[in-house]
């Protein structure tokens, strides 16, 4: 009996654990569904963003001594226009070039920002400084029986929920939320009526990179390691979460993060640690063979 | 035959350069000759796994992400062999080839039904899995201590010590790989690939089965990627994980990009301009700054497609197909619009 309730404590904590994580694999995977929905392609530069957002909040807090709460969002907001900056530069010339070449460019531009960052940071972990987190962060919020809660935790979900819902109240009560679900569906038609579609997808690439950074600051936080090739394996798994719920649809992609989050920490907890990333990239290929539509997505047609 | 005839001072040109390539071990170049030789063996390498790449993304118009892993798997195919069996060198090729065929089947048979994105994300997937299989199953490949002493390869019983003698091995392999690309892109099966990369649908109404020809274009490419690996093992006589990371992929797209998507000339002329400038840069470059050579590539990939998707090297696409490019303006593939 003890034994048993030994084992479901960890579960529990494990479930804990999972679920945070998969808050943070949900904000980056919206970022990766959101541009798919609109210009179907796989921006693997989001990564990039994401741990751009990382290490600009990082500057901001060391070099220029900006307070933590402060630097969060001017982080989001620069991250913000990097994403139209990255339309502009790399994705928008190549809008009616075949899809070969934007999705090279894309793998360009993921190589680029990750080396620049190297040659702007350099290659070691490095971490917010204790001293400018609120001391709160690392206590503990609540400890039942052996399960443990700290505030940085509840504060990693409490973000994921409430950027959630304003995504949500963005894509469904607003104008500029209709226009993307339009231009998501027939780009053409939603020009003819009188959507302006760059401006549209501007903004797509703003609300996503906005999200991507603010899942990077919370990474950082959690793990306490900020290093510039963060966003590769986080965009990856963040992607992997995208396509389990279905690439193109926003709840598809929380619910993806949510899964796969629990899933790793479960993989890594019971079965084998050493393959922790494994499992995330197992899960994505096993989806994409088999149910490449994803868990709640809309079959993939080809147009032609 | 009028363009047989045409052929003819072309093929003289290349029966100079390979001249010219087989006289330079001999040159009167000093201290720096062996250096030099070693450069230029690298550089030979990455020729022959830039031509065995070009044909997903150039042949068949797919992004493959994971060519590594096949890299990969045929190094560790030969390393394995020759440690323990001691296998000739002349049987292993063929072995990580057919290893690397394998897996480009076992992998290529059920992610090419889809559609190029989801294609490239599974292949990249795949290569990591690769890593991962080989930094932890510590019984098999030695984890991150890596398969030290593969012992080199021998022709007629003498064991190759000299570098020009892999230079000559290697220039060998490329020939074999350059007759068997070149026949390929003449033949029914690479036609049959260009109206893949051009329009799949339209291929699919003449006639041409998609995914018996993708699968096939897919291993023969991971075929390659599985000799060279298996040419590597043999001649730095020394893996490790770390050798075969994402990156080695993007490295040799970008020698592809450069020198002209689907140009067989245009991928060689891309590694050998690229990989000595990568071992310049070795040299330049401080120790701590060198991994940021990528920030090239990335810069690379991202200006090409933007400016010159064909290819740096002008001249090159004189010698493509002229219908080839003709249709090509007649119908840009847009994204269904």
């Amino acid at each position: 009996m003890e034994n048993l309730l030994g084992m479901s404590s960890l579960f529990l904590q494990q479930l804990v654990n999972g679920l945070t994580l998969g808050g943070v694999y949900a904000l980056i995977a919206v970022g990766y569904t959101m541009v798919y929905g609109v210009i179907e392609l796989i921006n693997f530069a989001h990564g990039e963003i994401y741990m751009l957002g990382a290490f600009l909040a990082y500057t901001m807090v060391t070099v220029f001594g900006i307070p933590f709460f402060a630097a969060i969002p001017l982080t989001i907001m620069i991250c913000a226009c990097f994403g139209i900056l990255l339309d502009f530069i790399a994705y928008r010339p190549l809008r009616r070039a075949p899809r070969l070449a934007a999705l090279i460019t894309a793998i360009g531009m993921s190589i680029f920002l990750q080396n620049l960052a190297l040659l702007i940071w350099g290659g070691q972990i490095r971490s917010y400084p204790r001293a400018v987190l609120p001391k709160a962060f690392f206590q503990n919020a609540f400890v039942v029986g052996d399960i443990t809660m700290t505030w940085l935790q509840i504060f990693i979900l409490a973000v994921t929920v409430v950027f959630m819902f304003i995504l949500h109240l963005i894509i469904h009560r607003t104008q500029v939320g209709t226009a993307m679900r339009a231009i998501s569906q027939d780009k053409v038609t939603s020009a003819l009526m009188g959507i302006s579609v760059n401006r549209v997808i501007s903004f797509t690439f703003a609300i996503g990179s906005a999200m991507g950074a603010m899942a990077g600051i919370l990474v950082g936080l959690y793990y306490n390691a900020i290093f510039p090739y963060m966003g590769y394996n986080a965009g990856i798994k963040a992607f992997a979460a995208a396509v389990l719920g279905g690439i193109g649809s926003v709840p598809g992609a929380m619910l993806g993060g949510g899964v796969l989050g629990i899933a790793e920490v479960f993989g890594a907890g019971y079965l084998a640690s050493e393959y922790r990333d494994g499992i995330s990239y197992a899960v994505m290929i096993l989806v994409i063979l088999f149910k490449p539509s994803g868990l709640i997505g809309k079959p993939i047609l080809e147009k032609v | 035959m009028k363009t047989r005839m045409s052929d003819i001072p072309r093929k003289c040109l290349y029966l100079g350069i390979l001249a010219f390539a087989l006289l330079l071990p001999w040159l009167p170049l000093g201290g720096s000759s062996n250096y030099l030789l070693r450069i230029l063996t690298t550089a030979t390498l990455y020729m022959v796994l830039a031509l065995g790449l070009n044909i997903v993304p150039g042949f068949n118009g797919l992004l493959d992400l994971g060519y590594v892993g096949f890299y990969g798997i045929g190094a560790y195919t030969a390393g394995l062999l020759t440690l323990h069996y001691n296998v000739s060198f002349w049987i292993i090729v063929p072995l990580a080839a057919l290893n690397g065929a394998i897996w480009g089947i076992l992998l290529g048979a059920p992610t090419l039904r889809l559609t190029g994105d989801y294609f490239a994300i599974v292949t990249f997937g795949f290569s990591e899995l690769v890593v991962l299989v080989i930094r932890n199953e510590l019984w098999l490949t030695r984890g991150p201590m890596g398969l030290p002493g593969i012992a080199p390869p021998s022709v007629f019983g003498h064991p190759l010590t000299q570098d020009w003698e892999y230079f000559y091995l290697i220039i060998f392999l490329l020939l074999i790989v350059l007759f068997v690309v070149t026949r390929l892109e003449d033949s029914r099966i690479g036609r049959a690939w260009y109206s893949i990369r051009e329009d799949e649908i339209a291929a699919q109404c003449s006639g041409v089965n998609l995914i018996q020809y993708k699968v096939t274009a897919f291993a023969i490419s991971a075929a390659i990627g599985g000799a060279g690996g298996a040419f590597y093992a043999n001649w730095f006589k020394f893996i490790h994980p770390d050798m075969f990371k994402f990156w080695e992929s993007i490295l040799i797209l970008c020698l592809i990009v450069f020198g002209g998507l689907g140009s067989i000339v245009g991928t060689m002329l891309g590694a050998l301009a690229l990989i000595p400038l990568t071992e310049l840069l070795r040299v330049v470059l401080p120790q701590n700054l060198f991994s940021g050579r990528y920030l090239i590539y990335g810069v690379v990939l991202v200006l090409m497609m933007r400016l010159r998707p064909d290819g740096l090297l002008p001249f090159v696409r004189f010698q493509q197909n002229k219908a080839r490019r003709a249709q090509k303006r007649l119908a840009p593939t847009g994204n269904g619009e």
